[in-house]
């Protein structure tokens, strides 16, 4: 409770910072504000103990808030020269991420589909912003326009879908309708089911899966870098997860009705993004089609539902952090166009790149010891028991992502002498830093 | 645990090493750890299982980090620490022994190789075996031709059959405690989920032998790696996937074993033949030395799949004798290609004229390849027929053409380069580091040819202790 509060206020007076043309000020405003939201939430969740009816952070879902937390840092610090040079619109650009974490620590915390929808509504207005951030880009138009359409309506469906759940139970409390849906599973209307369909839909299009999963490559492609990156994590992270609670907690009676669905949808998910990305030249494209797989091998975890999580929490590690450190060093040392080519020999001749290039592409291809490893691992054994094929198949995906980071890898690595040296700055540093330590160790976060 | 962090801590300070000083740095490092086996080898007595490290902590999943070693394990681990100063004698005067890079990555080859060998715990042993990938693959891709699809067939085949292992272990866990080497032993199978498990385990495993129809990254793999780098592949890398079969696959699915063994076997004798005769027709002196590897290693896979006693240690003679001879036989061939500048051994000859010290080394490794008796190659070879020859004579026999084709595809080499007369031709005699490799490995392999039982003492007991828990759980 108190880390939204926070963070919203962090996230006004860099507003008017930005306003004031004091660019280091907004910066140093965010991450304090992130820093300090997530130090008291943590206190008051293992200290205080205090409960609230509609938006709770214990021990189950604090770990992914912090997670949310300190991606978002991270991803503002890698955006540092992004910003500098559009020093105009900096206070907009990082008030809206924070504006959109706040919303997403609803969607983290949430007991009650109303706070749940508000999560999802402040998660994604200022993403629709974010998207079109780049005025003159006719790309990043088109992102935008297409994010916003699509995502209204996604937002439509599942307004729909909780207003048939609400009309068939009779309360917004997901544990209630949790017990409701265990208890009577036999006298369920129709109308329940309708909704609980609508509100899929409405999460696999948020998640972008099969079959939503069109705006993906198009949307990504447009956004700006830093945007994005934070669109593929933190938004993939939290939508992920509430994904997770929303059906493990409220619908775990009628289990049977959408846990063939979304096998399906995991299957085809995993194929698509898979087989679009084996040939994508453009490195943002390859990241939008990796996504969708990721999204795929992670929501095997919904099918799992445990109030532990902690396979999901450490795949997410693994992923989102891969993503930032990739999509920094893309952002290094890629122009506008974005090529995949113009990567070639960065790695070599700038070992602190290589190194964490490498390693973020071994844990995104789930190759051990990364933490990558640790989190696909987890989530497939927790899988393995019901879904035996759906793993087995996941498996031959892991093969075939394994083949397209290669590629990436080889051209990141390859021996080329004339390759540019490529000065890091302080920011820069730090990302490529934490990156590496939390695709290293982030997966001892089971012992804690 | 000392035998994990000394090879990393190596590998780490390569990069500081000044440039001209790495190649000797190297040298001298890679000494530590046959220093550190060796006086592991001195405690141990054989038929124990030493606990190096265990961690007790409560850990979910069932993940332990448990390092143990027997005597198998033992021998292995002495393999893999002898290999490395050989492996880096022979590399002294190329041009990758100038790079840090290059013996940072080969330490961290070795504390992976490690790793696998002292795992006691499922997740474990995949962690390493996967860990050996990157380093052995940064070595082929910055040091060598770097051919790109090579290296990624190379790549993405090993890893596939990584993938099916670690399907096969989390299908195994569902019937056990924890993923503990001992846990996973004790769980109970079906005849059928045995038999499947073993085949997820088989997959990666004949990949990396590699198994005759599994073989194809192989030959083109050697032919454009650089010198060390095979060298790491086939005296090492692919000796963990003999290792995994022996510790891993079959005791921890024993109940499919009946039905595996005639697959694997038959898939060996069909790789014995079809190595030799594919090696035979060879010009490319590599892929000559790289075919003989199939035949040789479907022999050694052959023999562990009977799993007796006897054929254990004949498979563990034989595989310590197939390290040596592979550093030998690529050392000859890095020879011969950097002197004559081609793989094509159509246009080399006479070289025995120019170089008399080489021209009798290579000798001796070709007579201990073809297993002459007194040589290494003979004990193992002979006891591994005579275990097939007792399993079914049809296969026996036809394993026996083993000593025919090495016979007719070595001596072919042989004749086609060194002898004949050719003018014109520089060719420079051994230096000292190629003379010391030689020396070294031609000792070792009289000595294990007129000293089986040194080898043979150290595992016979774990030897049996494996058959034993096969033949109960079976």
């Amino acid at each position: 409770m108190e880390a939204i509060v926070i963070i919203f206020i962090s996230a006004l007076i860099s507003l008017f910072l930005g306003i004031m043309k004091k660019p280091t000020l907004v910066l140093l405003v965010s991450i304090v504000g992130l820093l300090v939201g997530a130090l008291v939430q943590n206190y008051e969740c293992y200290f205080l103990n205090e409960k609230y009816h509609v938006l709770d952070f214990n021990d189950g879902n604090i770990q992914f808030l912090n997670l949310a937390i300190t991606l978002t840092g991270v991803i503002i610090l890698s955006g540092y020269k992004h910003f500098m040079e559009e020093s105009a619109t900096i206070g907009d650009f990082s008030a809206l991420m924070l504006f959109s974490l706040s919303g997403g620590l609803c969607l983290i915390g949430f007991k009650d589909l109303f706070m749940f929808f508000l999560g999802i509504e402040i998660l994604s207005i200022p993403l629709y912003v974010l998207a079109g951030s780049k005025k003159k880009s006719a790309s990043s138009s088109e992102a935008a326009l297409k994010y916003f359409y699509l995502g209204s309506f996604a937002t439509a469906l599942l307004l729909f879908g909780i207003a048939l759940v609400y009309g068939t139970v009779g309360t917004f409390d997901v544990e209630k309708i949790g017990f409701v849906s265990m208890l009577f599973t036999d006298q369920l209307p129709s109308m329940f089911f309708v909704g609980v369909l609508f509100m899929l839909a409405a999460m696999l299009f948020k998640v972008g899966a099969f079959p939503f999963h069109f705006w993906v490559a198009d949307v990504y492609q447009g956004t700006p870098s830093v945007f994005m990156t934070y669109m593929s994590s933190v938004v993939k992270l939290i939508g992920i997860y509430a994904f997770y609670r929303l059906f493990g907690m409220m619908f775990p009676g009628v289990e049977t009705f959408w846990s063939m669905l979304i096998v399906i949808v995991i299957f085809i998910s995993m194929f698509i993004g898979n087989l679009s990305a084996l040939n994508q030249d453009t490195f943002k494209r390859l990241m939008a089609f990796s996504s969708v797989t990721n999204g795929a091998y992670a929501l095997m975890a919904v099918l799992t539902f445990s109030s532990e999580s902690e396979a999901l929490l450490v795949y997410m590690i693994g992923y989102s952090f891969s993503v930032v450190a990739l999509m920094t060093i893309n952002s290094l040392a890629n122009n506008d166009e974005d090529k995949l080519v113009s990567l070639s020999g960065i790695g070599y001749k700038n070992p602190l790149i290589g190194v964490v290039g490498i390693v973020a592409l071994l844990s995104v291809a789930g190759i051990p010891p990364m933490t990558g490893f640790f989190g696909k691992a987890m989530v497939f054994y927790q899988a393995f028991e019901q879904h035996m094929w759906l793993v087995s198949f996941a498996l031959i995906n892991s093969a075939i992502g394994v083949y397209i980071y290669l590629k990436i890898a080889m051209t990141l690595l390859k021996k080329e002498e004339n390759a540019p040296i490529i000065a890091l700055n302080w920011s820069q540093q730090i990302v490529l830093s934490v990156s590496l330590l939390a695709l290293l160790f982030g997966w001892t976060i089971i012992y804690v | 645990m000392e035998l994990l962090i000394i090879p990393f801590a190596l590998g780490l300070i390569s990069f500081l090493v000044p440039k001209n000083n790495i190649r000797f740095f190297g040298l001298v490092g890679s000494i530590i750890p046959v220093i550190l086996t060796c006086i592991h080898l001195m405690d141990y007595m054989p038929g124990t299982w030493i606990e190096l490290y265990r961690c007790d902590s409560e850990i979910p999943f069932g993940l332990t980090f448990t390092l143990h070693y027997d005597g198998i394990s033992l021998l292995m681990l002495l393999l893999t620490a002898f290999s490395f100063p050989l492996i880096f004698l022979s590399n002294y005067n190329r041009e990758s022994s100038q790079s840090n890079v290059f013996h940072a990555l080969a330490f961290f080859m070795q504390t992976g190789l490690f790793g696998v060998f002292l795992a006691g715990d499922g997740v474990l042993f995949y962690i390493f075996w996967e860990f050996t990938l990157i380093p052995i693959f940064l070595i082929l891709y910055w040091f060598g031709n770097g051919n790109y699809t090579i290296l990624v067939k190379f790549f993405i085949y090993t890893m596939l059959g990584s993938l099916a292992m670690l399907l096969s272990l989390i299908w195994l866990k569902q019937h056990a405690h924890s993923f503990s080497y001992g846990d996973l032993i004790a769980a109970n199978l079906t005849e059928k989920e045995g038999f499947w498990i073993m085949s997820g385990f088989m997959l990666a495993f004949a990949i990396k032998i590699p198994l005759f129809p599994f073989h194809t990254w192989q030959p083109n793999t050697y032919s454009t790696a650089p010198m060390a780098g095979t060298m790491l592949l086939s005296a090492l890398m692919l000796k963990m996937a003999l290792f995994g079969m022996i510790k891993w696959m079959i005791p921890l699915a024993p109940e499919g074993l009946e039905c595996m063994q005639w697959i694997v076997i038959i898939l060996g004798v069909l790789g014995i033949i079809y190595g030799g005769v594919i090696a035979i027709k060879q010009t490319d002196i590599k892929k000559i030395f790289a075919y003989a590897s199939i035949s040789h290693l479907g022999l050694i896979a052959a023999g562990i799949m009977l799993f007796s006693q006897n054929a254990l240690t004949a498979s563990m003679i034989q595989l310590i004798n197939h390290s040596i001879l592979s550093i030998g036989l690529f050392l000859v061939a890095e020879i011969l290609i950097s002197r004559t500048g081609t793989q094509d051994i159509t246009q080399m000859g006479g070289i025995a004229e120019k170089a008399p010290k080489f021209a009798f080394w290579f000798m001796i490794i070709s007579f201990a390849s073809v297993s002459i008796p007194f040589s290494a190659g003979f004990i193992g070879e002979f006891l591994l027929l005579r275990e097939i020859y007792e399993f079914k004579l049809s296969l026996g026999i036809l394993a026996a053409s083993t000593l025919v084709f090495g016979a007719v595809y070595m001596f072919r080499a042989y004749q086609i380069t060194m002898s004949g007369h050719k003018e014109n031709t520089q060719f420079t005699d051994l230096t000292w580091n190629e003379w010391l490799v030689f020396c070294v490995l031609g000792i070792l392999a009289l000595v294990f040819g007129l000293a089986p039982y040194l080898i043979g003492d150290l595992i016979k007991e774990s030897a049996q202790q494996l058959t034993l828990i096969v033949q109960n759980n079976s």
